[in-house]
């Protein structure tokens, strides 16, 4: 299965999905606070929910805790140095291609985040980064967009096209 | 027209059989679109629409349904090569399709996976063509109450797949559930935990929140090894002698086939249930019956074919209370239903009237793909785990560029792109922390139903909470329910004492 952590290790990022979780039942809890009971009873009952069960986990962990003690750290989550960095600007590039796609387009945008994902995770030489993502882009642009008419986001390269085709 | 005359049958093979030339490109279309995650069927059939409104309606239906059935086949390779579901309904094949493919059993899963797709598929076509009016009637019978019932079932999974830890398990689900609770409610339309995003009102878009909490978090996790499998040596391509066992394996698998398929059939019949719920329950009900529920998440052959069985059963059961009473049982037969409008043709019991041979084409054109998928799965379960020697330097990049865009078909939004990264950084610490992130998936798909029918329940009744026990096939579906929640636990502890007594008398 997946889901990967080991319950024997007791590590302070443990504690990051239920305490999102109990955040989220208070906010979602408090935002139905002024509406009829019966818009508010899913919220109620969920929100005891997760509420007691994340009361529960919490004394375990506390309890737990205080026999073997914590790990505070955030190298349980994101991983040994080696790839902490590759790791984190990842990500970013994820979160700038999102922001990049209205204006960039698909086939560009995808082409820019492949070069520089490819280059970032070790694929060398960069004739075979640019190749690589040139071929994965236009054939992205040619199934989607060109074939199936999927209403991709548009940018300058499938305006450009557009005019050709 | 007599279904049980060999005249009437073959003719209506043969005729469905004579539109192959569609069917191929449908099936090849829709495997490689139920690959990738957010093109369900129903966005591609949408996307294709124009294409269909101009053919004339029987190679329309022919095509929608031979890449309907093709794109649930299609959803379980990625959930077995890379742990990423290309449809809802393949989220469950991810248990125990990916854990074969870590030990090395990709090519295995593969065919597992293909054959319970098809015969699973096959047979609930065929049951559909001859027990249409009685099925039809399942539709009646099954209320909001027993939808609760049923729904219940699938949640009771979340149980058994966090079994290492229950409690994250169940804060896994629970945390999902009240996500999957976002949005408007049934009766005001109050936005309830939207943060005042109007692309919240209708709640979590599913796709973004597959996409995120499998693809984009998988893809995260995968950048730490070279390969998928850490020992890329493992998944080589097979020889077409291993290939045949493993078909003959997968055939030897025929009556967990038989049964998930025909409990998919039912579920599928129930308009507002889908493939997903039907795989969960299936997933659930195969663990719970199973001699050896405890290697099920671990890479056990029956976790891979209960979900593929029973969400390839669903397709033909959706397309119930289209031909029998007009009502769509999902969204692909709601598409289907606007091309039969375009076209002129009635649906509901007209259509069986009016035209005959189309009705009940569909169901044939939907076995006849199945039987032409056949054929394809050889080459594709020997070559496809071939996915998983890839360097990840490659995979990671395109997995999330293809998947990412994914998330942005169904509704048009780059805002759902970004409720896919953010269930992709929430699947990334779910996963690194040992929530399972199949679990938060569950409460998503399944809290607003379940909502939807308590509800309506509650409101039929005047909020009497005693509605939840008023129908007898309600209480019939509670007791199993409860029985499927109490026998697990029982026959365990008799097994440990019973192991315990034995280890005693040989010591």
């Amino acid at each position: 299965m997946d889901g990967g952590g080991s319950k024997e290790r007791l590590r302070l990022v443990d504690l990051i999905i239920p305490v999102s979780a109990v955040a989220y039942a208070i906010y979602y809890v408090a935002s139905v606070r002024d509406f009829p009971f019966q818009a508010q009873i899913t919220g109620l009952l969920l929100g005891s929910l997760v509420g007691l069960l994340c009361t529960i986990f919490f004394i375990r962990f506390t309890w737990q805790a205080r026999r073997s003690g914590i790990r505070i750290g955030w190298a349980d989550l994101i991983g040994d140095p080696a790839v902490r960095s590759k790791r984190v600007v990842f990500i970013a590039l994820i979160l700038l291609s999102i922001f990049a796609i209205p204006w960039g387009g698909f086939t560009l945008t995808t082409f820019v985040f492949l070069t520089l994902s490819f280059f970032l995770l070790g694929v060398r030489p960069l004739t075979r980064v640019l190749v690589t993502a040139a071929t994965a882009a236009i054939a992205g642009w040619l199934f989607f967009i060109v074939l199936l008419g999927a209403r991709f986001p548009r940018g300058p390269f499938e305006l450009l096209m557009s005019y050709w085709i | 027209m007599d279904l049980t005359s060999i005249d009437t049958l073959s003719a209506l093979f043969l005729h469905a059989l004579g539109y192959w030339w569609i069917m191929i490109p449908a099936v090849l279309i829709g495997i490689v679109m139920g690959a990738i995650p957010g093109f369900a069927a129903h966005n591609t059939i949408i996307i294709l629409l124009p294409l269909t409104l101009a053919f004339d309606v029987e190679t329309a239906l022919v095509f929608m349904t031979a890449l309907y059935c093709a794109s649930h086949l299609g959803g379980g390779i990625p959930a077995i090569l890379l742990n990423i579901p290309g449809t809802g309904g393949a989220a469950a094949t991810t248990l125990d399709g990916y854990a074969m493919t870590k030990k090395g059993e990709a090519a295995k899963a593969l065919m597992l996976c293909f054959v319970a797709s098809v015969i699973g598929g096959l047979l609930s076509a065929v049951v559909t063509l001859f027990a249409l009016p009685v099925l039809a009637k399942a539709g009646y019978y099954i209320h909001s109450v027993e939808m609760v019932v049923i729904m219940l079932f699938g949640l009771a999974l979340i149980a058994a797949i966090a079994a290492d830890d229950m409690l994250k398990g169940l804060i896994a689900g629970g945390f999902g559930l009240l996500l999957g609770s976002m949005g408007a409610d049934h009766i005001y339309a109050a936005p309830r935990g939207t943060f005042g995003f109007l692309e919240l009102f209708d709640g979590v878009p599913l796709v973004p929140a597959l996409v995120g909490l499998f693809a984009i978090s998988e893809a995260i996790v995968m950048i730490e090894q070279r390969f998928v499998v850490t020992d890329g040596s493992t998944n080589k391509t097979v020889s077409w002698g291993e290939t045949l066992r493993n078909f003959a394996f997968a055939i030897s698998r025929w009556w967990q086939i038989t049964w998930t398929s025909l409990l998919g059939l039912l579920i599928g019949i129930l308009p507002g249930a889908g493939a997903s719920i039907a795989a969960f329950v299936a997933y659930q009900q195969s663990r719970l019956y199973s001699k050896n529920p405890e290697l099920y998440g671990k890479g056990h052959p029956d976790g891979v074919v209960a979900p593929e069985a029973a969400n390839n059963g669903v397709t033909t059961g959706t397309m119930v209370p289209l031909l029998a009473i007009g009502v769509p049982g999902g969204s692909t037969a709601a598409v289907m239903m606007i091309v039969l409008q375009y076209h002129g043709f009635p649906f509901g019991p007209r259509l069986f009237v009016e035209s005959p041979m189309l009705a009940y084409g569909v169901i044939v054109a939907m076995a006849v793909s199945y039987i032409l998928m056949l054929f394809m799965i050889f080459p594709m379960a020997r070559y496809m785990s071939r996915v998983t020697v890839v360097p990840t330097d490659y995979l990671v990049p395109i997995i999330v560029a293809f998947s990412l865009v994914g998330a942005f078909v169904p509704r048009a939004f780059i805002f759902d792109m970004g409720i896919a990264f953010a269930f992709g950084i929430l699947g990334y610490i779910a996963r690194k922390t040992g929530y399972h992130v199949a679990a938060i998936l569950i409460g998503i798909i399944l809290g607003p139903l379940i909502e939807r029918s308590f509800m309506l329940a509650m409101r039929i009744s005047n909020n009497d909470p005693m509605v939840m026990f008023s129908s007898n096939i309600g209480n019939v579906l509670w007791v199993c329910l409860i029985l499927t929640l109490a026998v697990p636990p029982l026959i365990e502890r008799r097994r440990k004492r019973a192991a315990a007594a034995s280890g005693a008398t040989a010591g």
